[in-house]
């Protein structure tokens, strides 16, 4: 078993070298578009049979080496495959394998198409070392790697030029890359703030060796580990206030938006919280995790209600994303921990679903964002628009879609909590994600051909691409069906959270109230954008001029605030301090030098060679002398 | 090879004499081979050294002046040990990198390297307070001859500046070593400098703090700690690449190095007390040097003053008085030392190549240079702090370490992670990223051979240590728990003892519980 642990480990790494062997050289390499995608899916095949053998025996943990020992603190590089890894496992060597399938047809023309898989692949492995290793310290280091390779995708286009607000809002890759970085490592200082408490506290950072201790430390402490620990997840998970940098993100390639941004990633901050549920289904912290649903509830619904209005097809998926990370936190905030961990693996298979039509979209329309400028594209592309549609279907959650299945099961558990404000919160969002959904989709694919007078010449993606979308799409329809068995399998390791009878009772009724508000919003978006005689895709200046859709169009005024109060500010004072280092510490330093120097010289007037001078300077010195030896004999 | 520590000092030396005698055209060879076999016999030293033991090694001793206890005291422990071989793979690589077809006299350099690397190594491994005070102002020679000869346009105030500023703390470091001495007099009844014999000294806690205010003085300036930073800039301004390199990587651990030597040992009452002052000093030194970093508009400049800001989270390891944050302290005194010297050395690729280092003549060189941005990017990300590289390791310890200490302070160091990431990141983009803006640089060449040799190892060692650091952590680990049990015992009041922790935590724990 071990030896498959590695496998699964180490494919994508040797992935990654193998195509940064052929890194800046050659313009495309068949090859490294084969071996890569190969390597993934072997990762892959090791995750499921790592996953049978957990099913069947339990936990596999190996330990393969120190890291860094010194004083008390000893990390090794210890990995843990049990049942939360071994889902995060699945899902991400699974969805990884697809995109660079897919990536293979998507960054066909690209010039640094091997640079592109280096990337990708690198990125796979920092993410399997976050989800498998045993400690905090390795999931740190899975944590900022994925970072450094976000940095990298995002900023992938590096070439393109830094635009205005107005005109780009995420400005250029590199500003995007650079954003998204910086962002993460202002919730880092706060995982690492964690880090050091549970050390100093617990003595190790060893999953099992913290589980153990928990019971044993104040309640004070559990809140400060939990908050900072959280920090961190906020913004790998771009929760608010820390969320803008991912509709940024968007500035990557569509393959990376689909793995990283979408269905990986972004959901790290959701599994360090299922990861560290020990912790957070403690009595001492429910207010933080009360306060985790809240956020995610009020990121849900905020998320939502931006996407409402968006033009951009990226833009309306990203929000979107944002919109179901809430529902993971509302419902690990609640207790719900492998519903959360359930609904972050659906949601991974139709959102990188939904975002690979998206990005076949874009292929087509040669990288056009606006949705306003396509429409009636199913003539041209049916495949993508069946993807589309089922991945849709599955977000907005209608019946026996996977999402039907996870993001009731959230409502529900918010019923049964008594959180009444956050259940209808969530219903009202899920009427919102159906309409914004559908939005898109009869936008892009129903209606006039807008593109037509523009001059596009869109064509459906590449057969094998599409073959490759095909088990994102089975499990999209298919993956709720499989709930009861993998409760089953998760409640091994995750606390098992059952309704209440009452609730029970009237689950129908909810799950109800959840579809007929879905098929309320998409019903909403098909009169307006697809049936009969609709023209809202025609733009309503009054519309568009009113209050609320300039709120929402200025992502509620947020990054405009963040550079007014944070970003000029920050630059002000720098460029103040810099000046007061050359003015003021400095200049002293230069001041006392230069006080030195004239003494010097201006003392050396006495220095004229007459005897005369120089007796009545000694005369002058000595009677000195003599009047302090006067004054310190009194004094003395 | 009883004689090995004598022989790492001296051989660059003897070698910089004969190297007058050589012929003008293979200076560079010379220097290059001269500082080859002293990297080799510096890695002898490691191969021959004992990991387990956590005391002085390869002492050398002899005495000079016997009335006044002064002596050639030599010896190398896991602190010292590894600093010593990053000053001397620094200068190897330093000469490596060296371009014959631009600098003017050659052979001139090559000398003063090698006398420079004399001092360096004998700074690092005297035990004796005059023998190390020697080498510690000799050292200051070389440098102000490189800045004042192969130096930028006001290299000669900038070289002033540099000598005579450190020169100044430097001598009442003195007096504060003369008085140790005299005390030790006092007290024993003999003269002696070996510092050995002054760890035994106990000395009142008002006798500590004013010899530990001296001794500040000359360290201080040399980290350089804030307020005494300003020589930096303008030096590194002036300075050529290899000054630079040689500055940045290796001459600024002597101030930290020194504390942790001197200070730390010496005066254990006084430095538990001096925490808050230290703490204060470094913390500005932290954010505030980080943010002027984040105002510059050269290149060079920004690694300058990210190099203050990184020495000061070096400062707040030194004074966690626990293993993690003083072995991580020491840890990156040697990883700073590469990834700086290796930024330094980047800068130079360029600034010999276009004549400039400010970003604002840069742009889009990612396409044009792609190897260099990626040497460029894999030494951003150790100087950001990414797990796995060398970066990481040092700074981790000691923000864990200084934890300990004060949860605040290490909240505002760890604000180096995000705004060491907004400059580092900032200048990245500014200089590789976006189109190419300045039309010059559409046809410049990427790195060439001799580049390469020179970066490589650091790009290797960048990696090595960052994915396994054990290899220098161990000897580390051992001589700085040394250092803190005998700081402990040597400390008078119950507070000092209480701050220094000379035991695992969960021992602590244990001890705790006991009472």
């Amino acid at each position: 078993m071990e030896s498959l642990v590695y496998i699964a480990l180490f494919a994508p790494f040797v992935g990654s070298l193998f195509a940064g062997l052929f890194f800046a050289r050659s313009p495309k390499s068949i090859l490294v578009g084969v071996v890569n995608p190969a390597l993934i899916g072997v990762s892959f095949l090791a995750s499921v049979a790592l996953a049978m053998h957990v099913a069947e025996f339990g936990a596999v943990h190996v330990t393969m080496m120190d890291w860094i020992s010194m004083g008390g603190l000893n990390i090794p590089f210890g990995f843990l495959v049990d049942e939360v890894s071994v889902t995060m496992m699945l899902v991400v060597t699974l969805v990884s394998t697809v995109v660079h399938i897919y990536s293979n047809g998507y960054m066909d023309h690209d010039k640094s198409f091997n640079r592109f898989f280096a990337y990708l692949s690198a990125f796979v492995f920092s993410m399997m070392i976050l989800v498998m290793s045993d400690n905090l310290a390795g999931l740190f280091i899975g944590w900022e790697g994925v970072g450094v390779c976000s940095w990298l995708l995002i900023g992938f286009w590096y070439h393109k030029e830094d635009k205005p607000f107005e005109e780009n809002p995420s400005i250029s890759p590199s500003w995007a890359a650079n954003e998204a970085f910086i962002m993460n490592r202002i919730a880092d200082l706060g995982m690492l703030v964690g880090i050091f408490l549970i050390y100093w506290n617990v003595g190790s950072l060893q999953y099992n060796v913290v589980f153990d201790a928990l019971p044993n430390l104040a309640d004070g402490l559990l809140v400060g580990i939990a908050i900072a620990l959280f920090i961190g997840a906020m913004g790998k998970s771009a929760q608010f206030p820390l969320h803008t940098w991912l509709t940024d993100a968007m500035e990557g390639p569509t393959p990376v938006s689909a793995l990283i941004h979408a269905a990986t990633m972004v959901t790290a901050g959701v599994f360090l919280v299922i990861r560290m549920s020990p912790l957070y289904s403690m009595e001492a912290v429910s207010g933080v995790s009360m306060f985790i649903a809240a956020l995610g509830t009020f990121v849900a619904f905020y998320a939502a209600s931006m996407a409402l209005i968006a033009r951009d097809i990226k833009r309306i998926v990203a929000l979107s994303t944002l919109s179901q990370l809430g529902y993971m936190f509302a419902a690990a905030g609640l207790g719900a921990y492998w519903i959360a961990l359930f609904h972050l693996a659906a949601h991974a298979f139709f959102k990188a679903l939904l975002f690979l039509g998206a990005g076949n979209v874009m292929h087509a329309m040669d990288d056009e964002l606006d949705i306003f400028k396509m429409g009636g594209l199913r003539k041209v592309m049916m495949g993508s628009y069946i993807y589309m549609g089922i991945a849709s279907i599955a977000l907005a959650g209608l019946p026996f879609f996977a999402g039907f299945y996870s993001k009731d099961a959230i409502i529900e558990t918010a019923f049964n909590e008594g959180t009444y404000l956050i259940w209808i919160m969530l219903v009202i969002t899920a009427g919102m994600t159906a309409f914004y959904s559908f939005r898109q989709v009869f936008f892009s694919f129903h209606g006039e051909e807008r593109w037509k007078p523009l001059g596009f010449n869109p064509h459906d993606m590449y057969k094998y691409v599409l073959v490759a979308m095909a088990p994102l799409a089975i499990l999209a329809i298919s993956f709720g069906w499989f709930m009861d068995g993998y409760k089953a399998f998760i409640t091994k390791n995750l606390p098992a959270y059952e309704m209440s009878d009452h609730t029970h009772h009237i689950a129908w009724l909810l799950g109800a109230l959840v579809v007929l508000f879905a098929v309320i919003g998409i019903w909403i978006a098909y009169r307006k954008y697809a049936g009969k005689g609709a023209m809202a895709w025609q733009r309503d200046e009054k519309v568009e001029n009113s209050f609320i859709y300039k709120l929402l169009e200025n992502q509620y005024y947020v990054p405009h605030a963040y550079d007014r109060f944070i970003v000029q500010p920050y630059i002000v004072a720098s460029d103040k301090f810099w000046e007061w280092d050359n003015k003021i510490v400095d200049g002293t330093v230069d001041t006392i030098a230069k006080t030195i120097y004239d003494a010097g010289d201006k003392s050396r007037t006495m220095q004229t060679g007459n005897l005369s001078t120089y007796l009545n300077w000694m005369g002058a010195g000595a009677l000195l002398l003599i009047v302090a030896a006067a004054i310190s004999a009194v004094i003395g | 090879m009883d004689h090995i520590l004598s022989i790492l000092i001296f051989f660059p030396l003897l070698a910089g004499i004969l190297g007058f005698v050589v012929d003008k055209g293979s200076a560079k060879a010379y220097g290059i081979s001269v500082a080859t076999v002293e990297f080799l016999l510096a890695m002898w030293l490691w191969m021959s050294f004992d990991n387990a033991n956590a005391g002085m090694q390869f002492t050398e001793f002899a005495p000079i002046i016997s009335q006044f206890g002064i002596s050639y005291n030599l010896g190398v422990d896991g602190i010292s040990l590894f600093i010593v071989i990053m000053a001397t793979l620094i200068t190897l690589l330093g000469i490596i990198l060296l371009d014959e077809s631009k600098i003017a006299n050659m052979k001139n350099m090559i000398v003063s390297l090698l006398f420079l690397e004399m001092t360096m190594v004998g700074v690092f491994l005297s035990l004796d307070a005059i023998i190390f005070y020697m080498f510690w102002e000799l050292s200051l020679v070389p440098m102000l001859y490189l800045i004042g000869a192969w130096g930028g346009p006001t290299r000669v105030y900038a070289a002033i500046k540099f000598f005579l500023y450190t020169f100044a703390g430097s001598l009442v470091m003195l007096v504060g070593l003369l008085a140790m001495a005299y005390l030790y007099h006092l007290e024993a009844g003999v003269w002696t400098f070996n510092l050995l014999d002054w760890y035994q000294l106990d000395l009142s806690t008002d006798l500590q703090f004013w010899l530990f205010l001296s001794l500040f003085a000359g360290f201080a300036i040399k980290v350089p700690m804030f307020p005494f930073h300003t020589w930096l800039p303008h030096a590194h301004g002036q300075a050529p690449t290899i000054g630079s390199v040689i500055l940045a990587a290796v001459l600024l651990k002597m101030g930290t190095y020194g504390f942790v030597r001197f200070s730390l040992p010496l005066f254990p009452d006084a430095s538990v007390s001096m925490i808050p002052f230290i703490m204060t000093l470094s913390l500005i030194m932290v954010v505030y040097t980080a943010m002027v970093a984040f105002a510059q508009k050269d290149m060079k400049q920004v690694i300058a003053y990210s190099s203050v800001s990184h020495m000061g989270v070096i400062m707040l390891g030194v004074f966690a008085m626990n293993a993690e944050g003083l072995g991580g302290s020491i840890f990156l005194m040697l990883s700073h030392g590469i990834v700086s010297g290796a930024l330094f050395m980047l800068v130079g690729v360029i600034y010999e190549r276009t004549g400039t280092k400010m970003m604002s003549e840069f742009g889009g060189l990612a396409q044009v240079m792609p190897i260099y941005a990626t040497v460029f990017g894999v030494m951003l990300m150790a100087s950001v702090g990414l797990p796995l590289t060398i970066g990481f390791v040092g700074e981790f310890l000691v923000l864990l370490g200084f934890y300990q200490v004060s949860p605040i302070g290490t909240i505002i160091a760890g604000l180096t992670i995000i705004i060491g990431a907004v400059y580092m990141l900032t200048l990245f983009k500014r200089t590789f990223f976006g189109p190419i803006t300045n039309e010059k640089n559409r046809n410049l060449k990427d790195l060439d051979r001799r580049e390469l040799t020179a970066l490589l190892p650091l790009v290797a060692i960048v990696i090595w240590l960052g994915i396994y650091p054990k290899p220098v952590l161990g000897p580390i680990d051992n001589s700085v728990q040394k250092l803190l049990v005998e700081m402990e015992y040597k400390a008078r009041t119950q507070e000092a003892k209480d701050m220094i922790i000379s035991m695992k935590p969960e021992k602590e724990e244990s001890d705790k519980e006991a009472k």
